[in-house]
């Protein structure tokens, strides 16, 4: 069985999602930036009555904040990208990951029937499931491999 | 800046990490277990010379040499009697018992028992791996009915303990269950634990790739677990299923499992952590017969042993005054005891350190069927996924320079090199999010090397992919470098080259 045809099976709901900021429309940069910090996530989604509008990244915090002058006091609709690419939590998750590399996206948001955010698909979603799904390969390795035992000893 | 920068940081999990060698078979479950504590001990707030690991004897035993804290690996069963001496002696301490299903259900089963009813101010870790990893295959406490071990060539005729309900039966303050598969799971499980005052019980299904590797397949099954797994969360209804479409309700005195399109919500079982009727019915439900119930079963509040020990002697003390202790020694019914001539000792040697026949026996056991996905993962190394050209700066080097050049070369990070080019850091778009926006005023003469993570864990060698995997799911980073013999930058890769390696090679 090939990764794309077991992520085929597995819904987007299925896999460990990343938190999100979730700002309205208007917002300053700073306060955006604020939030993301404290809340430690790495994407912050902006919303108008609820609907999602708008994507802000940690890339575009690179690209289109740090060195600019003027924007971190103007609003985060000036900075973020609109209209985002969304899928929804049936989606397949092997659909999912070809919309990222499509697109060449890292942060897919998730949204449900009804409009609501139910989190940000990332690659980090993708390597976890693999580390779940095989975890004597990937999961309980020894940390440093320098160090791995020459003789397995059981104990 | 540098300084406030430095009083933000405190502990992490490399400074759990030992410089010991681990010994468990490679795959071996305990290596989770391990990751996850060293992931949640930094949440303690704990120092580390604060915090012990006490255990007894079995592959899981060997815990203590893997932890940077203090340790002791010590007596076959014991451990909780030696944590319980410790922790009355100070009662200060973060005192961590780390045992097996053999350890501490057979030759341990009273200490433990004694233990958990005591309430001493301890967190238990049982690793159920339903076997004698260490001795090599003997059927344990835990082992199934008919299950054929090198004790038991005909299957094993002895009913198992159910850890969860002996704990519960031990009026245990505190009764959690995960698994070394989910390590998600178990972190939130271990730090609840760890917020526990008196003894937490956590039992951690553990798979032995060695001598009983199947005994967790279907709780381990990314793709089915939550069909078979019941995750408890206090005051939330008894729903599981992938797509939570069945639950849990009472049928008479017997729990029930319920499809969602037949039954309202109404009926399902709500979990209540300080219900002890209820956290007896669900250390009752075994798999397969019912999902897994995995999380906190029972969290309750009572004094701790040590409390109850102080206040007895502050009590005494006021009545009766402080006591003297070699008063009480020199008592009476005393004697001396002479030395007596001795033969030298014939047993000064050197212990044999042979391979181990019985063990070579089973790693020469059938293959077990890979699927082309293992195989990629264990066989190709990183380099296989062409990794990108580091791009160095150094540590004097100014935020503004390195802003510009990532944005140049349109990359998220970069690598921190010292005088002789070997690695001292890394420096991404992370750090420039949570670091730097809004919070540097003048990028240009502020240094890169005091907002950068220094010495990042970095791939030498280049190791299987499975690594690089390893490392990104056990730290959530994106990117790690790779360096050569002389610590030396000569790559990159981001969690999306793996991800797009396996997929177009898989495809
Ligand atoms: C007094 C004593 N009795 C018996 C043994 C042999 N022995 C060593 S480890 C062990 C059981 C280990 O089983 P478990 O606690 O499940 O640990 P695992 O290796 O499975 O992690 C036994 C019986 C011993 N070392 N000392
Ligand atoms: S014998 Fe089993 S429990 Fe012991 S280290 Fe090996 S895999 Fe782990
Ligand atoms: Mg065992």
């Amino acid at each position: 069985m090939s990764l794309e045809s077991e992520l085929r099976s597995e819904r987007v709901s299925h896999l460990r999602l990343s938190g999100f900021t979730a700002v309205p429309a208007g917002t300053s940069v700073r306060d955006a930036l604020g939030r993301m910090r404290s809340e430690r996530n790495t994407v912050c989604l902006i919303t108008k009555e609820r609907s999602l509008t708008g994507i802000f990244t940690e890339r575009d915090v690179l690209r289109k904040v740090v060195d600019v002058a003027d924007v971190l006091d103007g609003p985060i609709d000036a900075v973020m990208t609109a209209d985002p690419i969304s899928v929804g939590p049936d989606a397949s998750a092997a659909s999912a990951l070809g919309l990222m590399d499509k697109h060449h996206i890292r942060n897919l948001p998730v949204v449900d029937a009804s409009g609501q955010v139910v989190g940000s698909m990332t690659h980090m979603a993708v390597i976890e499931w693999l580390a779940a799904h095989y975890p004597v390969e990937v999961l309980n390795r020894p940390y440093d491999p320098e160090r791995f035992p020459r003789k397995a000893e059981g104990g | 800046m540098s300084e406030t920068l430095t009083n933000e940081i405190t502990l992490t999990r490399k400074d759990f990490v030992s410089d010991q060698t681990v010994r468990w078979c490679p795959g071996c479950g305990d290596y989770s277990i391990l990751a996850q504590v060293q992931r949640v001990m930094p949440e303690l707030g704990v120092e580390k010379e604060k915090i012990v690991f006490i255990s007894g004897i079995g592959c899981s035993s060997r815990f203590p040499y893997y932890m940077d804290t203090y340790g002791i690996h010590s007596i076959h069963g014991r451990a909780p009697t030696l944590a319980t001496g410790l922790a009355i002696a100070n009662p200060d301490l973060n005192i961590w018992v780390v045992t097996g299903d053999g350890d501490g259900l057979s030759i341990g089963g009273n200490h433990l028992i004694h233990a958990l009813r005591r309430n001493v101010n301890m967190k238990i870790i049982l690793f159920n791996n339903r076997i004698y990893g260490l001795t090599k295959g003997q059927a344990s406490p835990t082992s199934r009915v008919g299950k054929v071990t090198k004790s038991t060539p005909m299957g094993t005729i002895e009913s198992p303990v159910n850890p969860i309900s002996l704990a519960l039966a031990a009026e245990a303050t505190f009764v959690a269950r995960s698994i070394d598969s989910n390590p998600q799971h178990l972190a939130e499980v271990l730090s609840k634990a760890a917020a526990h005052k008196g003894t937490a019980f956590v039992e951690v299904y553990q798979n032995c790739v060695i001598f009983n590797p199947d005994e967790w397949n279907a709780l381990s099954d990314r793709t089915n677990r939550d069909e078979v797994t019941l995750n408890l969360e206090h005051g939330m209804p008894l729903i599981f299923g992938k797509d939570k479409d069945k639950g849990i309700r009472m049928r008479g005195f017997t729990p029930e499992v319920v499809s969602l399109a037949d039954v309202s919500l109404d009926e399902i079982l709500v979990h209540d952590a300080t219900s002890k009727p209820l956290a007896s019915i669900l250390g009752s439900m075994e798999n397969p017969e019912y999902p897994a119930p995995m999380g906190v079963i029972r969290d309750v509040r009572k004094p701790t042993y040590a409390a109850g020990i102080m206040e007895q002697i502050a009590q005494a003390k006021a009545k009766r005054g402080v006591g003297d202790l070699n008063k009480l020694y020199r008592n009476d019914d005393l004697w001396t005891v002479s030395a007596r001539e001795e033969n030298q000792s014939e047993m000064a040697g050197e212990l044999p350190l042979t391979l181990d026949e019985e063990y070579l026996d089973e790693l020469g056991r059938a293959a077990v069927e890979t699927t082309p996905v293992q195989d990629q993962l264990t066989e190709e190394n990183v380099s296989a996924l062409n990794p990108k050209v580091p791009i160095t700066v150094d540590a004097g080097s100014s935020l503004s320079r390195a802003i510009r050049q990532m944005n140049r070369h349109n990359i998220g990070c970069l690598i921190v090199t010292d005088e002789e080019d070997r690695l001292s850091g890394i420096f991404t778009e992370r750090d420039v999010l949570m670091r730097v926006t809004g919070l540097v005023d003048d990028l240009a003469h502020a240094a890169i090397g005091d907002y950068m993570t220094p010495n990042p864990i970095a791939l030498k060698a280049d190791p299987p992919i499975a690594q690089a995997l390893h490392l990104m799911s056990l730290h959530g980073f994106r990117h790690l470098p790779l360096v050569d013999e002389e610590n030396r930058p000569t790559g990159v890769i981001s969690f999306r080259d793996v991800v797009e390696y396996l997929n177009r090679s898989l495809a």
